[in-house]
């Protein structure tokens, strides 16, 4: 009962705020050039999904996301996983780790572009760069959650260095590693929008920089609003992995 | 005599033998010398209980036993035999509550060793339920350990100790987390099982009253570098009473051991 109440706060203040925006905009307190109205933006929303187009940009901007995804999570595991097994490695990386992670990343896009050149293979290296130092730290982080306790319960019962890693590390990983993967997707997603807004010649992320170029609020929004869908459809999906996996936390 | 007397016999199942066994740790700033010239010999069947001072190396002691650590110098055997790495047909540990696995069920836990060896499904199942049966949790199979109290815990972590059925079970401070009342239950649960499998048990406690309840024999080491300062005779009969805590024998015992404590504090 309780679970269903937060939803239907969740649903309202979503409503509110779509309300608040309708009347803003409709009342003339914000100038609705600049702020067009949430019924003309979703009307607008639907008119461009329409359009082959906007499909398009729509899964150039997907096959970027998974793929820098799909490199940068294992990749940034191994590499987390070496640093938290290895003492002193750790120790010599993980400022140097923490220091390359505050950095802004944008600064480096346009090394990105001198690499690779303007398309795929730069949208997906900046996603992957966005992402790769979250994914190491977190991975550290997920390993240092292993108990000691539990892993010389495996070794006392003679487990092998492959049934300790699938048996107690994975298991016991798995819901920090649930919960990096939520906030890993957020960099990933940042990077390569941020990439096709800066150099690009498709992709979701350089429409909403062509519409923003041309102050075409409407379109703009209504990307926004595409992008926001996406976001969270991802995040819930990890999230319902999470929940089903709930019992593992003591 | 017996036409086959002139043979070695192998030793009997279950014996534990430490001889003049020291462990050395060589840390960064200084070598720390835990255990210095460990004798002592724990019959089949048995059960005995380590008490001392805390730092003394009793859990190094039973880590040794179990072939988790090697020691510096001395020999181990259990059964007869050296135990270079842990091995679970011989030898069963039971480690404090927090050693399940949360992501397991009770049952799951118990048949983990089973589990590593490629024992199958069903065969394991039949297995934990019946280590299951023995330590009286019969239909929590199913639960998680969160879902349990903190002594169903430990019976489920002696039931993942027994299921391989070792003739020696190691068992280090495994009520220490638990409160008194639960304690004295678990204690006399461990001692039903104990007479119903017959296993040597090697028992470490802070508890003086825990171990002279529980045991047939106390060693007491002395602070570190640890060593055997004595070794007690429990002879109080059993089944162990609640009544016999307030007996001459049990004090005049614990009392005893409460000196030596008492002297290396
Ligand atoms: N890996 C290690 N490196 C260095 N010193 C260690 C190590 N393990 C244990 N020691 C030291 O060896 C001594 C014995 O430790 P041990 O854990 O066996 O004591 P204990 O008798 O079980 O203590 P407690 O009653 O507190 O559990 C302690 O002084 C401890 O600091
Ligand atoms: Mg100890």
């Amino acid at each position: 009962m309780r679970g269903l109440g937060v939803k239907a706060a969740r649903v309202a203040i979503v409503v509110a705020l779509f309300a608040i925006w309708e009347i803003l905009s409709r009342s003339g307190i914000v100038n609705p050039r600049l702020l067009p109205s949430a019924s003309d933006t979703l009307a607008t929303l639907g008119d461009l999904l329409q359009r082959a187009s906007v499909r398009k940009d729509l899964a150039v901007t997907a096959t970027e996301v998974v793929t820098a995804f799909a490199l940068a999570v294992p990749v940034g595991a191994l590499i987390g996983f070496l640093i938290a097994e290895n003492r002193y490695f750790a120790d010599v990386a993980k400022p140097l780790l923490f220091f390359a992670f505050s950095i802004p990343k944008s600064i480096f896009l346009p090394m990105f572009i001198l690499v690779f050149g303007v398309g795929f293979a730069q949208k997906v290296g900046f996603g992957f760069f966005s992402t790769i130092f979250i994914v190491i730290m977190s991975t550290t982080t997920a390993v240092e959650s292993v108990k000691v306790e539990h892993l010389t319960v495996a070794r006392s019962y003679g487990a092998t260095p492959m049934q300790t890693a699938f048996r107690v590390y994975l298991p016991s990983m798995l819901p920090v590693l649930l919960e990096a993967l939520r906030i890993s997707m957020i960099f990933n997603l940042t990077g390569v929008i941020l990439a096709e807004m800066y150099a690009s010649r498709d992709g979701i992320g350089h429409q909403i920089a062509t519409w923003g170029e041309n102050f075409q609020m409407k379109q703009l929004l209504a990307g926004v609003l595409m992008i926001a869908v996406i976001a969270i459809t991802f995040n819930e999906l990890v999230r319902w992995v999470e929940t089903r996996c709930s019992h593992w936390r003591t | 005599m017996q036409p086959l007397a002139n043979i070695t016999p192998l030793k009997p199942a279950g014996a534990v033998e430490v001889r003049n066994v020291g462990q050395i740790f060589k840390t960064t700033t200084q070598d720390v010398v835990a255990l210095e010239d460990v004798s002592l010999d724990v019959k089949p069947g048995r059960f005995v209980v380590l008490v001392g001072p805390s730092g003394c190396g009793k859990s190094t002691l039973l880590m040794m036993m179990a072939g988790l650590r090697q020691q510096t110098s001395g020999t181990i055997t259990i059964s007869g035999a050296p135990i270079p790495e842990p091995d679970p047909n011989r030898v069963g540990v039971v480690f404090q509550e927090a050693s399940l696995f949360p992501w397991l069920t009770a049952e799951e836990n118990v048949e983990f060793p089973l589990a590593l060896r490629g024992v199958t499904k069903s065969d394991r199942r039949a297995r934990a339920q019946d280590a299951l049966k023995l330590v009286g949790l019969d239909g929590f199979g199913k639960r998680h350990p969160h879902e349990l109290s903190g002594g169903m815990k430990q019976r489920v972590s002696i039931a993942r100790g027994l299921v391989q059925d070792p003739p020696v079970l190691l068992m280090d401070e495994p009520f220490a987390a638990l409160d008194e009342q639960t304690r004295m239950t678990m204690g006399d649960e461990l001692l039903r099982i104990w007479a119903a499998t017959g296993k040597t048990v090697v028992f470490v406690t802070h508890s003086l009253t825990e171990a002279v309840y529980l045991a047939d024999e106390v060693i007491v080491m002395s602070p570190r570098p640890g060593r055997i300062v004595d070794h007690l005779q429990v002879s109080l009969p059993r089944p162990r009473t609640y009544e016999m805590l307030s007996g001459d024998t049990f004090g005049s015992l614990r009392d005893r051991i409460w000196r030596h404590i008492r002297k290396s504090a």
